[in-house]
């Protein structure tokens, strides 16, 4: 009778626990958006903190994005590597508290991935942006347009040569033996390149002599002219249609081999709108870093005299000097701003900036770019660049959907593996029911408090504990109906029945425990979720399926038949 | 008392030849299909081989044909289409892309420029997307090799270390042919590998496994009584029958609780409940007639007992 006193206590401490910890998520979960809405009005921010101590649910039950990243660290030296991946998280870190998002997951993976989790946020192409951008801001100065027009003119020669050697070659290819393709394999592969570019000239073949005698500047056309003194930079706007081309232009070896060292292409950050029609932009630039964006203090977004999104900031002490003299000494010049290797904006140095500049968006840039920008320039610049390998965005139907059916389905599961054990089984069953409602019960409570994350697979895993928790009960019901049919008494038979089945239960659970555990160890984020709800639901089981309904049948001294 | 099933006495040793056949040959399909899914040459799923879904509604219905067609002259001729019935959207369908390249990652935004360039008269809005590099399917191969290669092992020796070396060997083997009959239907069926089937799949061998622990019991606990070899077997086959309707019992509502998964769960879990329910219906048959026949093979050709 003893044991009998334990077990209720211990029951009722394990019950008191499983309330409270199971409280706020029961109460979030029974509330109506009106309710929240309401509560959020009494008390600002109540319904997030109630979100935050509830059990958490996954990207794929309430919408968000996932992404994994990889750090490049065969870009940077290998004496950076060392915590690239713990720095890259701190910016990301930074970057993200910037959205407001809540309880967003970054953490790493393996030797060279992050693992950005943010939950509710949907707008998959601001968050690639956000995490994916190494913001490396330089400022650069613009080559002269003496220099670029040398450089071009230098490009054209080399693409109107190599399309002449193309083109007799194919001629004396045809005229000889049009089948016999000894040409070794780095020429074919030239001429696989110049094909292409001859194919996508919609002038055709035999256009070539007449028009192409500059290629590449035909698809060019200046845009970028002092303001004071109109001299000419060497900025151009590009047809969106062309640029692919010109790319593949500028990559070939001979064109990369007459690019000075110190002169860079750049094409501008975004596309933007020109005359009805959609063009990027191309600058040739001097090389050389005039000035870095770590320097920059307070920077934030702001607008500008025509009501444009600017990114502000400022800068002291010998950063300021150094700036002074940089603007100082180019006045009436372009100063590109380049993040990434790609240029924001160029705009002309009106008069010497000492503490106070701002970053001019480009063409076509909107409010919200402004903001990513002031946002990744706040975080700094991540140690490496990184790459999206994983993109996972649940939109919000797809959420609630998942949410409604896997209700539904533990519903329904629920009380029909009740009412099977009701009917196959009677009281006993009943006892046994009772024995699986604290199972689900506890589990549910155990899954908020450890901060375990439901997810699809996990609702799954709850499923699959209701039928497997039954298992437990179905063989002590049957060793009992087997102990009673060799004729012992209900007492005795029931005792042995618990008795004799307990080693098989103690065996059948550890079987299950070995495949949670190796499901978890390679699990990803659902399926973690399903073999923690799965290892929890039969740890709990032993204890509900054996001791509850024990201490249930033990409330009787004295059976004189059993209902089972 | 209503009981699933009265007391029985079916001789099921006697069965074992029949049984042997049918599931020599579930193994040998199984493992063909195991060896294609292997050499790559199976229906893995995006998680393995990565390549991207979309996942979004229309206005109007349209035909899957179409929209197959559309995305396919679009650069994408491997796509396939699916359309969510019962979904709390109407008109909301899959798109599915295999083995994109690492550099592609943009694969899911373009085809939703496709559709919509398509079908300009019929909105598409997208809901979801779920892109995956190659990489990560190659990382996720791994580990997935190493859960199964866990869980085997993990089995293996638990089982050897509660009861004997030919207990452990027969209940691991007969665990295998259950996931193996499941492997060769997905296979025959063309059906997707993907991760949660897998997951599926070994849950199913924890099941299954436990389905052999609790007839290995019976056994174990009539042996104590036995003690001639002619014995061994009537034991077995005793033990078999006292712990059907238990088997019945237990397998029938756990199969209640997986029906009711595929009807209401909805397709993420569809896949997943299809391969436990099928796999538990098996696993059932081949505790009796693959893991306990083992153990009665095994001991007509031990030497005799030294007890």
């Amino acid at each position: 009778m003893k044991g009998q006193t334990w077990r209720f206590v211990i029951t009722g401490l394990l019950v008191v626990l499983a309330v409270v910890g199971f409280w706020n998520t029961f109460r979030l979960w029974t509330m109506s958006s009106d309710d929240k809405a309401r509560m959020d009005e009494i008390k600002p921010g109540s319904v997030a903190e109630l979100e935050r101590k509830a059990m958490r649910l996954g990207l794929d039950l309430q919408g968000g994005i996932h992404v994994v990243l990889r750090v490049k660290m065969e870009e940077i030296e290998p004496s950076a590597r060392v915590d690239a991946v713990e720095r890259a998280i701190q910016v990301i870190r930074n970057r993200v508290d910037f959205t407001g998002v809540t309880e967003p997951i970054i953490q790493k993976q393996g030797d060279d991935r992050i693992i950005v989790d943010l939950p509710g946020y949907t707008d998959a192409e601001r968050a690639e942006e956000l995490i994916g951008q190494t913001a490396q801001l330089q400022f650069k100065l613009m080559e002269t347009q003496d220099n670029a027009n040398l450089l071009l003119a230098k490009i054209d020669s080399i693409i109107v040569a190599s399309r002449q050697a193309e083109k007799a070659a194919s001629e004396s290819g045809e005229a000889t033996s049009p089948k016999t393709d000894e040409t070794p394999a780095d020429t074919s592969q030239k001429d696989d390149i110049l094909a292409e570019l001859l194919g996508s000239d919609s002038l055709g073949a035999e256009g070539i002599e007449d028009v192409e005698d500059n290629p590449f500047t035909q698809y060019l056309e200046q845009f970028l002219r002092s303001s004071k003194s109109g001299s000419p930079w060497p900025g151009y706007m590009v047809a969106a249609k062309d640029k692919k081309m010109l790319e593949k232009m500028l990559a070939m070896p001979e064109i990369q081999r007459v690019i000075p060292s110190d002169v860079q292409l750049a094409w501008s950050t975004r596309s933007e709108i020109a005359n009805a029609q959609e063009v990027h932009r191309l600058y040739i630039l001097k090389n050389k870093v005039q000035f870095l964006g770590k320097y920059l203090e307070n920077i934030r977004m702001s607008r500008g005299q025509f009501q444009e999104p600017t990114v502000d900031f400022r800068l002291t002490g010998q950063a300021a000097s150094a700036f002074a003299r940089l603007t100082g000494s180019n006045i009436d010049k372009p100063l590109a701003i380049v993040i990434d290797e790609k240029v924001e904006s160029a705009p002309i140095i009106n008069s010497k900036i000492r503490n106070d500049g701002q970053i001019t968006m480009g063409q076509g840039a909107t409010l919200d770019d402004a903001k990513n920008l002031e946002i990744v320039l706040k975080s700094g610049a991540l140690p490496a660049p990184v790459e999206i390998i994983e993109k996972n965005v649940v939109g919000p139907t797809m959420g609630s959907d998942s949410i409604r059916k896997g209700l539904t389905a533990s519903i329904i599961g629920f009380f029909s593996v009740v009412l099977v054990m009701l009917i196959f089984y009677r009281i006993s069953g009943l006892i046994a029911d009772i024995g699986m409602f604290f199972n689900i019960f506890f589990l549910m409570a155990a899954m908020s408090v450890m901060g375990v994350t439901l997810t699809m697979p996990g609702i799954a895993g709850i499923i699959l504990t209701v039928g497997m928790s039954v298992d437990s009960n179905v063989l002590i019901l049957e060793r009992i109906r087997e102990e009673l049919r060799t004729g012992k008494t209900v007492r005795a038979s029931i005792d042995a029945g618990y008795d004799r089945a307990l080693v098989t239960i103690i065996d059948s659970h550890v079987t299950t425990l070995i495949t949670a555990g190796a499901l978890f160890l390679f699990g990803s984020g659902p399926i973690k979720g399903f073999a923690v709800a799965l290892f929890w639901g039969v740890v709990i089981s032993l204890y509900t399926a054996v001791i509850i309904t024990k201490a249930i049948y033990d409330t009787r001294k004295g059976y004189k038949t059993l209902s089972i | 008392m209503l009981r699933i099933i009265g007391d029985t006495n079916i001789n099921f040793i006697g069965l074992r030849y029949k049984a042997f056949i049918i599931s020599g040959l579930v193994i040998i399909i199984g493992l063909v299909a195991f060896i294609m899914i292997l050499m790559g040459k199976g229906n893995m799923g995006l998680d393995f081989v990565g390549g991207t879904m979309v996942q979004g509604n229309f206005e109007q219905p349209v035909s899957i044909a179409d929209l197959r067609d559309a995305v396919a002259a679009g650069g994408f001729p491997e796509a396939s289409i699916q359309e969510l019935h019962r979904h709390n959207v109407p008109n909301f369908y899959i798109i599915r892309v295999k083995e994109i390249t690492a550099s592609d990652m943009k694969a899911a935004d373009r085809i939703v420029e496709i559709v919509k360039e398509h079908f300009p008269q019929n909105a598409f809005t997208k809901d979801s997307e779920h892109t995956i590099g190659p990489a990560v399917g190659d990382s996720l191969r791994k580990s997935a090799r190493w859960a199964i290669l866990i869980s085997v092992l993990g089995m293996l020796v638990y089982l050897w270390f509660r009861f004997d070396l030919r207990s452990g060997v027969a209940a691991t083997v007969a665990t295998i042919h259950d996931v193996l009959f499941v492997l060769g239907m997905f296979w025959i069926m063309d059906k997707e590998i993907s991760l949660l089937v897998v997951t599926s799949l070994l849950t199913l061998a924890g099941y299954s496994l436990t389905d052999k622990v609790v007839v290995f019991d019976r056994i174990r606990e009539k042996l104590k009584k036995f003690k001639l070899k002619a014995e061994y077997v009537g034991a077995i086959n005793k033990s078999i029958n006292e712990v059907l309707s238990r088997t019945l019992m237990t397998g029938l509502t756990v199969l209640l609780v997986i029906l009711i998964m595929l009807i209401f769960g909805g397709e993420v879990l569809y896949d997943f409940s299809l391969a436990l329910f099928v796999g538990i219906v098996v696993g059932t048959y081949s505790s009796i007639f693959v893991a306990c026949m083992m153990l009665v093979e095994w001991e007509a050709r031990s030497p005799r007992r030294a007890k």
